[in-house]
Formats: structure tokens, C-alpha cells, sequence
């Protein structure tokens, strides 16, 4: 497993509410490449299943031109997600890897690519128009995710 | 002045500084009626306020008067022909509309043409029909609504400014494949027959209901799955890009649609049959295009990265999507209140591996693809 710079946050620290902040942080201080992307609504959980019956959740809130982390999910129907990207711990170290060392998704490793066929990544709703979110702000989510194949996106 | 004739008394009355001032005077419309804007700025949801912010069930009136304003009774009559809310509307219309503006790209500036590569000749040659397939198709998605606009009734501007984001769009989206086409040496491939029965049966809609499901929820989900493909099968970064833009603007008019359609039936249960209808006959020249080798090889070609592979491989990647297509095709029907899980018209073969429900004679839908072609 790669690790970007000696004292950043690597793949390894994956999943964690710092890990979540740190991605929000690097969208922070880039706001014009989200700007440009434009608004988004949309309350999405991650969810990292690790053992059959085990899974935890960490939030993403996009609002207008804002992302925030909502933090570790422990009240899903409190958070109210619209949608749920699901997939096995592995999925999603092999996803990050894969941007870590691309400087970005290369052709399989998109999220959407690894969702389409629904393994091994899955996006659920309760509601059809959750998920079809997923799909009006795929760039943003891209965007976001492959910032920690910027060198300088995961230092603290 | 009256009925447009020219009043040179008043001329001359106000080059002296004697002015009429009634549109100040008397004016009816509200006053003192403050829209705040947002976080993102000041939106349509944000000047929805008081009186500017009702929209009638039925339209009062048939002119291009701003809804809320004051309008005289000599305004002419602009003819239009749906002059019902429900006819057009849908409760996420404000928010699509602001998020197409801000969510605009440019098939010039945006797509990195400069990282284009060689691609092997055969990849050349599949991803140039399929962008020349996605380049046929997406106009029509302009053609209709243009089709339909002038006549929705100006009270429900909002329908009409979301309709306007759309045809931009899909202008993008033509344009956006032409040049992938062209710009990696192949230039345009066949054009298809079956595709533009499909594009002429929405055209020819009798009704905007009609060509809305036939379009916005069959089509454009349609092409949203095919979007969904493409970006995975995308032969670089270039593809993987115009992929992922393209699919953002194709889920803001699906769920217009779907939700048009909800809207339109919570109104008016009775209506569900005419969609039914209008949609097997959609189903039917879909299924067509499923077994249409200009659209269907390109697709397989692509997944497996050389035509040896696919031969190999034959329709993998290609009945994924189909799966795709057919469930989330499904989801969006229940979603609008119009549940087709018993009665989608695909070929029983064609619906293996999804929800859909298949009769016991081997078919789900009552007219086989080979009747249509």
C-alpha cells in the first residue's frame, strides 16, 4: 500500500472521521475547482463494509458550492442520506490505492465504473431520486475522491 | 395609448416633463415584497415569495406577462395550448434549473482534447459509432421540448426556463460527440434507422405528456445508463470526461421527468393508461436497439479493449447495462406512480437477470422485437 508524504494521512488511515475531514479540508482550500463544478445537493453516506454483519458509515454533505463531512454515522435516519455507496473494506483501499498512484481514477476505478455493475461497489437509495443524485454531481464526487492523488492533499 | 397606436398628444405632454406615471400610480402587483437571497446566491426558490410565488392550477390568462405582474386587459392572446399546471410541472423544477446554470460546461473548453490518444484502429472505429449513435440521439432532446415550448403558458415560466437549460444541453451533448468523432481521426460512422424511429415517435407526439415519458423518462434514462457505460468503458481520460459531464445533465432532465410524471398522475390518476401506452410503444423500438449490432458492437468492442477480445467475450459488458438500464428504467416508473414491473414489453431474453416480470408464454412484453424492425 502506498503512502503519500511521511507525516500525511495514507490509505491505510482509511476509514476515519480525519481522513473524511482531511478530503473536506483539501476541497476547502480549493473552492474556485468547486465552484466551477456548480451547486449540489445531496446528503451521501459511505458506507465500508469490514466483516459479514459489520459495516460503518461516514456522511458527505454537499450544499450549494459547500462539502462538509458529517463525521462517523451512527443515527443513519438521522443523517437522512439520499443516497449509500456501499463496498467491502478492500473495494475501497484498492480504489483509493489506485488514485493515490494514478494522481487520479484510472478507467476501472472510478466510482462510478465500480458501481455500475454494482459490485463490488453499490449505490442504494430508499428513493430513485436519491440515487439519480449520484449520477447530477458524478464530477463533484470524482473531484473529491481523486484529490488524494494530489500531492499535497492529505498533509496535515 | 391604446391597442398600440401612436399617441403623439402624450408625446409632446411628456417631452414638457408631464409625465402619465399610472404604471407607478396604480400599478396592482405587489409591493414591498423582499426575495433574500440564499447561500448560493439569489435563487428562483428565493423569488418564489408571496403572490410572485403561486403558481395557478390553471392558467387565468394567455399572455407573456411575468405571473405576479399587473396586466392590462388589451395584452393579446398568445394562443397557448397548456394552460394547465400539471401539464408541465414538477416540484424539483426550480432547484434543476438552478443547478443546470451552474452546473453548465463547454464541450471546447472543458474536455482535455489535447491528451487524446492514438487508439488501436477497431477501438478507433467503436468509439466513433458510438459517439456518432450519441450524437443522432441527442437532439431530439432539444427538438422536443423546442417543439413544445412556445406553447406552455407563460405562468409557468419555471417549466419553461428548466426546458431551456435542456435543449442547451443536449445541444452540448450533439456537439460534444461530434467532435470525439472527429477528433480522433475516425470521423462519424452509420447512422440508425431504429434509432430514428424511436427519435420520430417522440417528435410526432400528439401531446406534450406523451413525448415527455416517451423522452424525459424512457429515452433519457435510457441514455443516462449508456452514459454510465461509456464512462467505464471509455478508452482515456478524454471519453471518461465527456462521459461523466454528459451523464450530470442526462440525470437533471430524468428527474424532471420522472417527477413530471408523478406530478402529472397525482393530479390526474385516470391518465395512467395513455402513459402505459405511450411507453409500450417505446419499449418496443428499444428492445429493437438492443439488438441492433451498430450499437450493440461498439459497446462490446469497447468493454473488452480489441474486437478479438469481444468475439471472445461476446455481450458481457453490453447485457450489464441492459440489466442496468431495464431496473433503474423500472425504479423510475414506480418512483412516478407508474409501476410497469408486470408489463414492460422487453423479449423475455432480454429481461433475464432484472426484476421485471415475465409471462408464461416466454415473453414480458406481447409483441416480439423482430415485429417491429
Amino acid at each position: 500500500m502506498s503512502t503519500l508524504q511521511a507525516d500525511a494521512l495514507s490509505v491505510d488511515d482509511f476509514p476515519s472521521e480525519a481522513w473524511f475531514a482531511r478530503i473536506v479540508a483539501d476541497a476547502k482550500d480549493r473552492p474556485e475547482v468547486y465552484r466551477s463544478l456548480g451547486v449540489a445537493s445531496f446528503r451521501l453516506v459511505i458506507e465500508i463494509t469490514e466483516a459479514p454483519g459489520h459495516a460503518r458509515r461516514f456522511g458527505l454533505v454537499l450544499d450549494g458550492y459547500d462539502i462538509d463531512s458529517a463525521g462517523e454515522i451512527v443515527d443513519l435516519p438521522a443523517f437522512a442520506p439520499d443516497a449509500t455507496i456501499t463496498a467491502p473494506l478492500e473495494a475501497w483501499k484498492e480504489m483509493l490505492a489506485n488514485i493515490e498512484d494514478n494522481g487520479g481514477a484510472d478507467r476501472l476505478h472510478s466510482l462510478n465504473a465500480l458501481t455500475l455493475a454494482e459490485v463490488p461497489m453499490r449505490v442504494t437509495a430508499a428513493d430513485p431520486m436519491g440515487r439519480d443524485r449520484f449520477f447530477r454531481y458524478v464530477e463533484t464526487l470524482q473531484t473529491l475522491f481523486d484529490s488524494i492523488g494530489r500531492p499535497s492533499a492529505l498533509s496535515p | 395609448m391604446v391597442n398600440g397606436s401612436v399617441d403623439l398628444d402624450y408625446y409632446e405632454r411628456a417631452k414638457g416633463g408631464k409625465f402619465d406615471l399610472d404604471w407607478m400610480r396604480s400599478v396592482r402587483s405587489e409591493w414591498g415584497i423582499r426575495a433574500k437571497p440564499s447561500k448560493t446566491g439569489l435563487t428562483l426558490r428565493d423569488i418564489a415569495v408571496s403572490s410572485y410565488g403561486m403558481v395557478p392550477d390553471h392558467a387565468p390568462r394567455r399572455t407573456m406577462a411575468p405571473r405576479g405582474c399587473d396586466v392590462r386587459d388589451d395584452v393579446p392572446d398568445m394562443g397557448y395550448t397548456l394552460n394547465d399546471k400539471a401539464e408541465v410541472w414538477s416540484d424539483n423544477l426550480m432547484e434543476l434549473y438552478e443547478e443546470a446554470v451552474s452546473r453548465q460546461w463547454s464541450a471546447t473548453r472543458d474536455i482535455p482534447w489535447s491528451e487524446l490518444p492514438e487508439l488501436d484502429p477497431d477501438l478507433e472505429h467503436a468509439m466513433c459509432q458510438f459517439a456518432t449513435f450519441l450524437s443522432e440521439v441527442e437532439m431530439v432532446a432539444s427538438d422536443f421540448p423546442a417543439k413544445w415550448l412556445w406553447r406552455i403558458n407563460h405562468d409557468f415560466v419555471e417549466a419553461k426556463m428548466f426546458l431551456c437549460t435542456q435543449i442547451m444541453d443536449e445541444a452540448r451533448h450533439t456537439e460534444v460527440f461530434r467532435k470525439r468523432a472527429l477528433a480522433g481521426g475516425g470521423g462519424l460512422g452509420q447512422a440508425s434507422p431504429v434509432a430514428e424511429r424511436f427519435l420520430k415517435l417522440v417528435l410526432d407526439a400528439q401531446s406534450y405528456d406523451e413525448g415527455s415519458a416517451l423522452m424525459h423518462l424512457l429515452a433519457e434514462g435510457l441514455v443516462l445508463s449508456v452514459f454510465r457505460a461509456g464512462e467505464l468503458l471509455a478508452p482515456s481520460p478524454v471519453e471518461k470526461r465527456i462521459f461523466r459531464l454528459c451523464m450530470q445533465d442526462e440525470a437533471r432532465h430524468v428527474a424532471y421527468g420522472t417527477m413530471h410524471l408523478r406530478y402529472r398522475l397525482e393530479e390526474d390518476p385516470s391518465l395512467a393508461e395513455d402513459f402505459h401506452a405511450y411507453l409500450d410503444q417505446g419499449e418496443d423500438i428499444i428492445a429493437v436497439l438492443f439488438t441492433t449490432p451498430a450499437i450493440v458492437e461498439p459497446a462490446a468492442i469497447l468493454a473488452a479493449g480489441s474486437l478479438k477480445a469481444a468475439e471472445e467475450t461476446g455481450l458481457v459488458a453490453s447485457d450489464i447495462v441492459r440489466t442496468r438500464v431495464v431496473e433503474e428504467y423500472l425504479d423510475r416508473c414506480d418512483r412516478a406512480g407508474l409501476p410497469r414491473r408486470e408489463r414492460m414489453r422487453l423479449p423475455a431474453a432480454m429481461l433475464a437477470g432484472t426484476s421485471a416480470g415475465v409471462s408464461e408464454d416466454g415473453g414480458a412484453g406481447s409483441i416480439a422485437a423482430s415485429q417491429v424492425v
